[in-house]
């Protein structure tokens, strides 16, 4: 009789083995870098990194603000700022009203006061899945705002970027963010404070033309894009294939226009070990 | 109080009635056919008496044997528990007839809650929502166009006597329609005689949540919360659990209403249950249909609400009031049901059964088993496949689904296949553990369930 439990405990091993390999159809994450499947669990474990090769997949704002901040430090800033429509721009109503909606987001920045290690700092995220990220006339007046408050309070400031550049349905009202934040970071460089500018994948148009470029220091992803116009806008203008890697990350690094490429995993140590060395009496 | 009751099913429901009646003193005669003979409920009742040969039309299904058997052997009451002739007004009517007490509604609600058509008016009148579609019969074409119309496309062509999948026809645009009308109506005149035709908007992916009701002679009505049965294989419920995931309070309690309110308009008495689809958006739903009996997953909302629901069934057709009033009935905890059926998943769930050669139950705490099988007991081919009901309790949904992993391993039949490790693979499934699931989830996910099952025969098979 002891037989049939012992047959049955095989068989339960055997199916628990089994379901740790496997990896269900909609469970899979296909890489489009190595081209190989993973488990969304593995993916997920491995801070939204490809587990095989590294790749960098996009994630959310308050996902990013999450593994950069220690928890429970958060403190969300100007949350409720959102665009409106001043141009009357067909279909934008709509476009904008679509967004928040699949993304639980009410604009394209999230930005934040919290500390990392213990030390406060303030940090703002462009969340691609917004309208790519777009900078808007409520992105940059959350940006600046952001950016005034930590020149008030005195605090270090980390901008994550990722953005297809400024917003077209705005048209001139969000080309004129690029002015406007650089001002006041350009205020918050005065006050001898901290600018920690991250670029992730993609950081193009105008937000690179403005506040990303402008960081006291410049980190990457890998293999984010950066650029002001896209690699295919420029091959199609000067008529001559593009090197492998053009305006990736590390190409952009060997060109002095990033200072260092972190990957995502280290990101939060070498944040730390920046603003540690940055502060009063550090280093 | 009633002092003798025929049990007039089998099975593992047949064992559920003769414990509650037990525990009321109440006295029990067991039926069986001749492949039923070493049955348990035939072991554990006071008096058994065989009705006739194995098939149910013979045996279970034979009125006039087992009306004989009742005044033979001095019974006041009738139990018709599932299936059989549970809703079959005719019988509940014969019953009154030959002075005995039918332990569910009178013949007269069965059929007023049964006719479709008919039903779906009543329920409109009483305030219970009910699926879009015609205000009553269509008798023409060009009505039944009209209607499907104003209501959109897809729709269900439904005979209004129909049931058991005849007489229905889907159709995706106004092309289909004249050709299924006629169709269904040349169906439904040749099943049922009677081609009368409603129309309803079809519901995609809808979430099919019951009500259980309680009504006694009295006219109280109180319900007992709701159940999730969307776990289904074409239409045949495999997994249930109460309460359903995510309804917000609201919701929960609006369809509990509506579920009274139906049962007080077709005048419900005894145990019932009211069956809604839920539409993906989580916020509307519609009366489906009324069953007018006890049902297999009744016990999970026993397990939630600590209500005996067969104890209240006797009560209530002997006359007494209800014992409980709505403000008495608080749902604590998650309880899940998985239906083991001698079920073979790998060959098409052609039902296979057989010699239960060995079988070992779960237990613990808050773990109950409902099965009509013992060791060496046979399970007879020509009746329906359920051989065992495990159901688990917790205080959270997670836990419960925790408990019921560990049951399902502890749970060991030998004899015939079973769909006991489908169930345990799905309460695995992030489909299933993630909750709010709609009625095509199961249909959706079986082919890779059952690849997983043949990849772990297939890994066993190299190491043996």
């Amino acid at each position: 009789m002891s037989g049939i439990f012992a047959k049955r405990r095989a068989r339960l091993l055997a199916m628990k083995a089994l379901r740790e390999r496997y990896v269900p159809p909609e469970d899979a994450v296909s890489c489009p870098q190595c081209g190989q499947d993973s488990s969304h669990r593995a993916v997920a474990q491995n801070l939204h990194t490809c587990p095989l090769c590294g790749h960098h997949f996009p994630v959310g704002a308050y996902y990013r603000l999450g593994i950069t901040l220690d928890h429970g430090s958060f403190r969300e800033l100007y949350p409720k700022l959102t665009s409106q429509d001043p141009l009357s721009f067909p279909g934008y109503r709509e476009k904008l009203e679509n967004a928040r909606r699949t993304t639980g987001l009410n604009e394209a920045a999230v930005t934040a006061v919290g500390t990392i290690d213990g030390r406060r700092c303030v940090a703002g995220v462009l969340d691609s899945r917004f309208l790519l990220g777009s900078m808007s006339a409520a992105v940059g007046e959350k940006l600046t705002l952001t950016i005034e408050y930590a020149e008030r309070s005195r605090l270090p400031l980390i901008l994550f970027s990722a953005s297809g550049g400024a917003r077209m349905q705005e048209g001139i009202l969000s080309l004129m963010q690029m002015a406007k934040t650089s001002a006041a970071l350009d205020r918050l460089d005065r006050r001898g404070l901290l600018y920690i500018s991250v670029l992730t994948d993609p950081t193009t148009g105008g937000v690179t033309a403005s506040f990303a470029s402008l960081g006291d220091v410049v980190l990457a992803e890998p293999g984010a894009l950066i650029g002001f116009a896209g690699p295919r806008v420029i091959q199609q203008t000067i008529g001559e294939t593009l090197p492998e890697g053009f305006q990736r990350a590390e190409f952009q690094m060997e060109h002095g226009f990033v200072d260092a490429v972190v990957p995502r995993q280290q990101m939060r140590d070498t944040l730390s070990r920046l603003l540690r060395l940055h502060e009063k009496g550090g280093g | 109080m009633l002092k003798r009751v025929l049990i007039a099913n089998r099975g593992e429901i047949a064992l559920r009635i003769l414990r509650s009646c037990r525990e009321a003193g109440i006295e029990t005669v067991a039926v069986y056919s001749q492949a039923d003979r070493e049955a348990l409920h035939v072991q554990m009742a006071t008096q058994a008496v065989c009705i006739g040969p194995a098939r149910a039309a013979d045996s279970y299904l034979n009125q006039t044997a087992l009306l004989t058997a009742a005044q033979a052997t001095g019974c006041d009451g009738v139990h018709p528990g599932y299936g059989f002739l549970s809703e079959n007004a005719d019988f509940a009517d014969a019953c009154a007839q030959a002075g005995l007490t039918f332990i569910g509604p009178s013949g007269a609600v069965i059929r007023r809650a049964g006719a479709k058509s008919a039903a779906r008016t009543i329920m409109r009148e009483a305030g219970v929502p009910v699926s879009p579609g015609s205000d009553g019969p269509v008798r023409s074409e060009a009505e039944a166009l009209a209607a499907a119309e104003r209501v959109g496309y897809p729709v269900m062509l439904k005979a209004s006597a129909g049931g058991g999948g005849r007489g229905i026809r889907r159709c995706a645009g106004a092309e289909e329609l004249p050709a299924a009308l006629r169709e269904a109506q040349a169906e439904a005149l040749a099943c049922f005689g009677d081609g009368e035709m409603y129309l309803e908007k079809l519901a995609l992916h809808p979430r099919h949540i019951e009500v259980q009701i309680l009504a006694d002679r009295q006219g109280n009505v109180v319900h007992l919360g709701d159940r999730d049965c969307s776990l289904q294989r074409r239409s045949q419920k495999l997994v249930e659990e109460a309460p359903a995931w995510g309804l917000s309070p609201e919701l929960r309690q609006e369809m509990g209403e509506a579920a009274v309110r139906a049962a007080r308009a077709v005048g419900y008495e005894n145990a019932g249950t009211v069956e809604f689809l839920l539409d993906p958006d989580g916020e509307h739903f519609y009366f489906m249909e009324m069953n007018t009996r006890v049902q297999v997953e009744h016990g999970i909302t026993e397990l939630v609400t600590g209500v005996d629901i067969i104890r209240q069934q006797l009560r209530i057709a002997s006359g007494l009031p209800l014992d409980l009033t709505q403000a008495d009935i608080r749902c604590t905890g998650h309880a899940i049901e998985c239906r083991i059926n001698a079920e073979d998943p790998a060959g098409g769930f052609r039902p296979c059964p057989g010699q239960t050669e060995f079988l070992h139950l779960p237990g613990g705490p808050g773990v109950r088993v409902d099965t009509g099988l013992y060791s060496g007991c046979p399970l007879p081919p020509y009746y329906d496949s359920l051989a065992a009901k495990v159901m688990a309790h917790a205080p959270t949904r997670l836990e419960a689904i925790r408990k019921m992993r560990r049951c399902l391993e502890e749970f060991a039949l030998e004899g015939f296949p079973t769909t006991a490790e489908l169930c345990y693979q799905l309460m695995h499934h992030a489909a299933f553990v993630r909750g709010g699931y709609a009625t095509d989830c199961l249909d959706a996910h079986l082919p890779e369930l059952l690849d997983f099952a043949r990849s772990l025969t297939e890994s066993e098979d190299e190491n043996a």
